[in-house]
């Protein structure tokens, strides 16, 4: 393939250009918009028919963005960065109606949570809960190692993951009723959307997961790197992880994914490195150092094949579905943003 | 990628009060155009705006493998990760680490993390010493000695704080710990820049480029002894000694400063290389030459050396001046003290658990027989064996293996052709309690 070409379902629509590397990137919840930060610190929103900037600020997060989180029914989303900072935004305004300040260091995580009515953060070891005017909640005592990720399991149970151990947080009392513990660094996290099967990939190499309701868990080894791509489907029956040149996909039906062959995705000719399916279906989006997408379309087995590909310059850093699932967007490490439609 | 395009990452370690910020802001001031990122643990006063400096936790991650020696640092993973991704890379990283650190999780997570291996090279470990308190800290600390035996450059700062004795024999102590290590010396951390940074420690074929050999050399002198000289016949006087003989070189030009001392003392130990000439009680010494003088007569005797214009003279001298009494008399008879001395071996032996173990060997070894004895002398003291470098001669094979390890991380690849080189092997490991006889053996039965 060459570059800028794309086949099969994927129709190209259109690009922009921010300052940096794209750092985090999500669709406004009616998909009217999409929103970008970066490493350099801007904020970019586009409208999500022509591409067209409707506004940007290239220096909203000193040092440079780190997270964003889109509110999921108001225009609102929330932007985190280096500076220690996390602002909230109102998408028609084009500047943060509020500045929360947490401090020295670097905020790693953010996330709305489901009903809209809490947002969290990370910073360090520390979690902190907002209403959603900005207002602190609680924040948590501090957590064995820096948070690495951060999952709602339903508007009240909010999971934290660090080195060794993934905690449980009831988001009203900021108590923690449910603790995992694991010897292995937890680098990413994906929940299943019934909020039973918490999954994370670890630095050497394995995807390892808990299932709350049984208290069972699993490790799934033999990944040639580190998985840091992680997606569940929106029917939690497939859980699509990178780790390596191919998109490896466990299957939870039946007694799955236990003592199961996956499915392997393999077209990609570096590692996978942005992972995300479509909000309906088992439409599955993959990206990878190679500047590579691909849309397949999987079966409940977890086997797949691609529909659609396209080449962009450089890594992919973020793959994202319009909330309708008939576009999606493509960060790559060059700053580039391309949209496609989805046939 | 090729190896160019890594960004080199130093790391400085050293006790609390050792003079790390001290270094990292001097490093910062002279390398203003550059662009470099500090990575700090120990919130120093950087006083430099232009850098980016990131405060970060050491937080030290384990693998669930079980294996205590595969250990990486989470925040520097995280931290340089997200530093890679910036479209403006950084020339440089500096890693200052809290003064309790163990340096071995660092260096492992330059290879152990591949994302982190394919974008930085590890460059170097320089480790501050404070040399009015690394005696005692030796003695209490572990970690204290951890970062003396994993230094690539060893920066003995605070010479102001003792003596000249007890700094010879500070410096002959961190020597018999680590050989590999440059050792320099300054106040207030005052080095050249370009001997703590771009050293390319962990890049063997590069490093051995620079400098054929990566064991500092043993000096087959004991002592040095400057002196500032007008022109004329000056007389060296010694006493009985003991030993019958002893080796001299008079080297012209000798600066009084550490490096000029370093420097002088290098160039010696070609001399001392080349095979020696006789001198007789009442010989004259020339300079630059490899001269045994005659001492197994009775009673003081007495050698010259000449002096053609103003000048200030090194002596190297085999054994210490102390052990024979020796004298320098000018012209007028008159004894001329030295304006600067300088003791390069141990006058005791201390029992540190930390030391190292250089072998060197001709001829070839059997690589099979070479992977078993390596392989299980790292499984069983990995832990222990802080690092590993080496030259090796593979039988059959036109081209010099190198490896160099940290714990029970090995990293083996071909260097060069030996081409008309005498193919000889060359190994040294540092690390604590390490049974030296029994690894010489293991090694020797490698051989073919």
């Amino acid at each position: 393939m060459t570059e800028g070409k794309v086949t099969g379902v994927l129709q190209s629509d259109w690009s922009a250009a921010i300052q940096d590397y794209p750092m985090a990137s999500c669709w406004t919840h009616d998909g009217g918009a999409l929103v970008v930060c970066d490493s350099a610190g801007g904020v970019y929103a586009f409208d999500s028919q022509q591409g067209e900037l409707l506004w940007s600020e290239q220096s909203a997060h000193e040092g440079g963005a780190l997270a964003m989180s889109m509110h999921p029914r108001e225009t609102l989303f929330a932007t985190a960065g280096q500076d220690g900072k996390i602002l909230i935004w109102d998408l028609s305004e084009a500047r943060p109606r509020c500045c929360i300040e947490i401090g020295s260091g670097w905020v790693e995580n953010l996330l709305w949570s489901p009903d809209g009515a809490q947002l969290a953060s990370s910073h360090g070891r520390e979690i902190q809960i907002f209403a959603a005017d900005g207002t602190e909640q609680w924040r948590s005592d501090e957590h064995l190692s820096t948070v690495s990720a951060l999952g709602w399991l339903n508007s009240k149970e909010l999971v934290s993951t660090c080195y060794g151990r993934v905690t449980i947080f009831d988001s009203g009392t900021g108590g923690s009723d449910q603790r995992f513990e694991w010897k292995g660094s937890l680098v990413s996290l994906a929940l299943s959307p019934d909020g039973d099967v918490i999954a994370c990939g670890s630095q050497d190499n394995s995807v390892h997961f808990w299932r709350r309701s049984t208290g069972e868990d699993s490790m799934m080894s033999g990944y040639p790197g580190k998985p840091t791509a992680l997606a569940f489907d929106s029917t939690g029956t497939l859980l699509a992880t990178g780790g390596g040149d191919a998109v490896t996909v466990w299957s939870f039906e039946g007694n799955g994914p236990e003592g199961t062959y996956p499915g392997s995705l393999e077209l990609h000719e570096r590692a996978v490195s942005a992972l995300s399916f479509a909000p309906d279906g088992l439409t599955l989006a993959s990206g990878g150092r190679d500047g590579l997408v691909f849309v397949w379309s999987l079966q409940s087995d977890g086997q797949g094949r691609p529909e659609g590909a396209a080449m962009l310059e450089s890594v992919l850093a973020e793959v994202c579905w319009r909330p309708d699932g008939k576009a999606l967007a493509a960060l790559d490490g060059e700053g580039i943003v391309t949209v496609w439609t989805v046939s | 990628m090729n190896a160019e395009a890594k960004v080199p990452v130093t790391i400085l370690t050293g006790f609390l009060g050792s003079g790390k910020t001290t270094l990292l802001n001097k490093i910062l001031s002279e390398e203003h155009g550059k662009r470099i990122a500090v990575i700090e643990n120990e919130f120093g006063e950087v006083g430099i705006d232009q850098a980016l400096v990131i405060e970060a936790d050491e937080e030290i991650f384990e693998m669930s493998n079980g294996c205590i020696c595969c250990t990486v640092r989470g925040d520097l993973i995280r931290v340089l990760g997200n530093l890679m991704k910036r479209r403006d890379k950084f020339d440089y990283v500096l890693v200052e680490t809290t003064g309790l650190a163990d340096p071995g999780p660092v260096a492992q997570t330059f290879f152990m993390d591949d994302e982190i291996r394919e974008e930085f090279a590890l460059d170097g470990i320089v480790t501050l010493v404070d040399a009015g308190h690394i005696n005692q800290q030796l003695g209490r600390s572990d970690e204290s000695e951890e970062q003396v035996a994993f230094a690539d450059v060893l920066v003995l700062n605070k010479t102001d704080l003792v003596d000249d004795a007890t700094l010879d024999d500070l410096e002959a102590r961190l020597r018999e710990m680590n050989r590999m290590a440059r050792v320099v010396r300054c106040e207030q951390a005052e080095v050249p820049v370009d001997t703590v940074l771009n050293l390319s420690a962990f890049n063997l074929e590069e490093a051995l480029e620079r400098r054929p050999t990566f064991l500092e050399p043993e000096y087959p002198f004991e002592w040095t002894g400057v002196y500032q000289l007008s022109p004329g016949r000056y007389q060296l006087d010694l006493a009985e000694g003991p030993d019958p003989a002893m080796s001299l070189v008079v080297r012209p030009g000798q600066v009084l400063d550490d490096a000029g001392l370093r420097e002088g003392a290098e160039w010696c130990v070609r001399r001392y290389a080349e095979p020696t000439c006789s001198v007789d009680v009442g010989g004259v010494v020339k300079a630059g030459e490899h001269a045994c003088l005659e001492l197994s007569s009775a009673g003081r005797k007495s050698f010259f050396f000449d002096v053609a214009a103003e000048d200030t003279v090194g002596l190297f001298t085999q054994h210490t001046a102390e052990e024979f009494d020796l004298k320098l008399r000018g012209p007028d008879g008159e004894e001329v003290p030295p304006s600067a001395e300088r003791t390069w071996v141990a006058q005791h032996e201390h029992d540190d658990e930390v030391g190292s173990i250089a072998i060197e060997r001709d001829g070839d070894v059997d690589p099979e027989k070479l992977n078993r004895w390596l392989g299980k002398l790292l499984q069983e003291r990995g832990v222990d064996i802080f690092r590993t470098k080496g030259i090796i001669s593979i039988a059959g094979d036109p081209m010099r293996m190198v490896f160099q390890g940290v714990h029970m991380l090995l990293d083996a690849q071909p260097d060069r052709p030996w081409g008309d080189d005498p193919r000889r092997n060359q190994l040294v490991l540092i690390g604590r309690n390490l049974d030296e006889q029994a690894i010489r053996e293991g090694f020797d039965a490698c051989l073919l």
